[in-house]
């Protein structure tokens, strides 16, 4: 009997082995638990959608076989020091093939020099904050082997700005958080309206802690500037804090920010005061097309949810899970390296929810970011809060990628 | 219009401060009878008001969970007055300073584990559309705190001062031992200061969460704001406890309009520097006599 238990044991280590060599493995971290899991969750969930969907199909062809991804999952709990620590641990594991994920930039900051040191390719999705990239071309890295799905601030607070000049407005207030993300949000903003020809006057610059509930003071502060907008960059609660001290105050003013304003958190906590926000999207939960209607209603059913937390990370993760394969099939290997070097140089276009990507990324120069940035502008629609939902602001932009899809 | 955006200002700030003021009570509670705190407080805020968001959940309506949700609070005292306080009361020692922020340790993690680690929404049936009042904007959900606020804390008063149990209450806050000769349960009356405790910091857990949300950390600003309010009125009085809160509020928020929205937590903190160097018995508070 013992010998028999052994004897199975022994087979199983066995498979075991001969099946991990087989395996392409990837890791996706995020904050899976804290304020930023809706984020967290939905990049790792859409993440697992296109890897089950790859996995059904057999698997990613290199050579003769086909090969199955494996996954390891970090929680990082959108703490830096807790990123650090993932980074240090799965750049040490030797066989992985690459990271999908990242959500908070402070996370992004910490842990990131660890997969550049050793070399291992990661896609960043759906950190937006500009310093992820622009660390390493302060820093002047010849060779990076770190790349980003998704929209980076420099374009989300671009179409803000726009947004507000469109809108006819000439006095914005800017509220932004006190981490990283809401300061250099901030700046980016004042850098845009510069940029964009001076069209704003900034009445009121006012900031907010984590955990601030009463906006009061920050908001008369605008209200009494005269501002006819406010432009905010920071996260779910405190936004939804905002949104709620504006319908106390009676500010009926359009409230405009990062593409956060689509949280699930804020939405949630926002209630009917959230109605009109506008944000930059990369995806919207609206069936325009049938891929985009397979993609979402294959997340609801596997999920048991009948909203995407939140949307855009759900789409970015599963559109880059596509990416990297297609990455892992033209390198024709599951070494990191080849991978990062198909990456730069991808020939096939990847089918996406979001779009066909065609040659996302070029070689890494450290004089344009843009060289590992997946996203432009045209990828980028302005979506609005409606009723607990994100619905396309503009018809015109529904329009425009039903029409872009259809090629 | 400049007078109504500095009344407009103070009021909303004086509103967050009766919560502030609330929590402070309930330090003074047990202070007053056992010269012992429970440094976990904010914990048993977050703690009920999470018990009264799965009672809502679970389809109760907000009328029975007001009174659910502090009976909870009420018994998270009693237990922390017997596992934290009691027995090194009883040996004159100071290990409930420990203890209690154990405990509260334990409840934060409790927490996190049954509730998760996301800020929720609270539902209420109190409208937050604002109301007008002489040129300022208050919501009905703001209101809520300070009557609810107002109404307990006189409730408790009340009781001190005109049951039995209350004057017992008060016997043991004067003198202890004195009290404790007269045959007054100074453990009994100890126990129910910590019962009362904790009813008060459920109510303020449920009265602030429409406002705050939900989540394991929603007390963690609220209790240091509420640790200031007590120290600078002394753990004597629960009017001054009022008084303090309120001006506290209000200030804070003057300072973010005036000073910038990064300077809001300086006045507690200065208050609370001001009133240990200058007066550490509180404002309010009574000078200590030792007799030798």
């Amino acid at each position: 009997m013992k010998k028999t238990i052994l004897a199975a044991l022994a087979m199983g280590l066995f498979t075991f082995q001969a099946y991990a060599a087989d395996t392409v493995k990837i890791a996706l971290t995020g904050p899976f638990t804290g304020g930023s899991a809706p984020m967290g969750v939905s990049m790792r969930d859409g993440a697992k959608l296109a890897i089950d969907e790859i996995n059904r199909a057999g698997g990613i062809q290199v050579g003769a076989n086909k090969m199955k991804i494996e996954v390891v999952e970090r929680d990082d709990e959108g703490k830096n020091e807790r990123g650090a620590l993932i980074a240090q641990e799965l750049s040490s594991m030797g066989d992985l093939s690459g990271v999908i994920g990242t959500v908070n930039t402070g996370v992004v900051l910490a842990g990131d020099k660890y997969f550049q040191e050793k070399g291992i390719t990661k896609i960043i999705t759906p950190a937006a904050g500009s310093a992820s990239m622009t660390q390493w071309s302060k820093a002047g890295v010849k060779d990076l082997s770190i790349f980003r799905f998704s929209a980076d601030d420099g374009i989300q607070s671009a179409m803000v700005v726009e947004d507000a000049i469109n809108r006819k407005l000439t006095k914005v207030a800017i509220l932004h958080d006190s981490t990283n993300y809401g300061v250099s949000g901030r700046d980016d903003l004042l850098d845009q309206i510069k940029k964009q020809g001076n069209k704003l006057q900034v009445v009121a610059t006012e900031k907010f802690n984590i955990g601030d509930k009463d906006m009061t003071a920050q908001l008369l502060k605008a209200k009494f500037g005269g501002a006819q907008g406010i432009l905010i960059w920071g996260i779910g609660p405190e936004l939804a804090a905002v949104s709620n001290g504006m319908a106390k105050l009676r500010m009926k003013q359009p409230l405009i920010g990062g593409w956060t304003l689509s949280m699930s958190n804020y939405i949630d906590n926002a209630g009917k005061n959230g109605n009109g926000t506008l944000m930059p999207q990369t995806f919207i939960e609206d069936p325009i097309t049938p891929k985009v209607k397979s993609f979402i209603d294959s997340y609801h059913k596997t999920y048991g949810v009948s909203r995407i937390p939140s949307p855009m990370s759900a789409a970015q993760g599963y559109d880059a899970v596509y990416v990297f394969a297609a990455a892992v099939k033209q390198a024709q290997s599951t070494d990191t390296h080849k991978i990062k070097d198909a990456l730069e140089d991808l020939r096939d276009p990847v089918k996406g929810v979001i779009a066909t990507w065609k040659q996302p990324y070029g070689k890494w120069d450290p004089a344009n970011e843009q060289t590992h940035e997946a996203f432009r502008r045209g990828q980028v629609v302005m979506g609005m809060v409606q009723d607990g939902r994100v619905v396309f602001a503009n018809k015109a932009d529904r329009q425009r990628l039903i029409k872009e899809a259809g090629k | 219009m400049y007078t109504l955006l500095i009344v407009q200002l103070a009021v909303s700030g004086a509103l967050m401060g009766m919560v502030y003021a609330l929590i402070a009570y309930g330090f003074q509670l047990t202070f007053a009878t056992s010269k012992s705190i429970n440094f976990g407080q904010g914990e048993l805020v977050m703690l009920s008001a999470f018990f009264s968001l799965s009672l809502i959940d679970s389809g109760l309506p907000y009328w029975l969970v007001v009174p659910g949700g502090m009976l909870f609070g009420a018994v998270l005292g009693l237990f922390v007055e017997r596992a934290a306080v009691r027995l090194s009361l009883e040996q004159k020692g100071e290990g409930w300073i420990l203890l209690t922020i154990i405990l509260g340790l334990l409840g934060f993690s409790a927490a996190e584990n049954i509730w998760g680690r996301d800020d929720r929404p609270f539902p209420t049936p109190i409208s937050s559309d604002p109301l007008h009042f002489f040129g300022i904007d208050v919501t009905p959900l703001e209101l809520s705190v300070a009557i609810g606020v107002l109404a307990v804390m006189g409730l408790v008063e009340l009781f001190k001062r005109k049951t039995l149990l209350g004057k017992a209450f008060e016997a043991v806050s004067a003198d202890r031992d004195a009290a404790q000769l007269m045959g007054i349960s100074a453990t009994r009356t100890i126990q129910l200061s910590y019962g009362l405790s904790g009813l008060v910091a459920a109510l303020a857990g449920i009265l602030v969460a429409p406002i705050t949300t939900v989540g394991p950390t929603m007390a963690s600003v609220l209790i240091l704001k509420a640790f200031s309010v007590a120290v600078v009125a002394g753990l004597d009085s629960g009017f001054g406890i009022v008084l303090v809160g309120l001006f506290l509020g209000a200030l804070e928020s003057l300072t973010s309009f005036y000073l910038g929205s990064g300077w809001r937590e300086a006045p507690g903190l200065i208050l609370l520097i001001l009133a240990l160097a200058v007066r550490p018995n509180g404002v309010f508070g009574k000078a200590s006599i030792r007799k030798v």
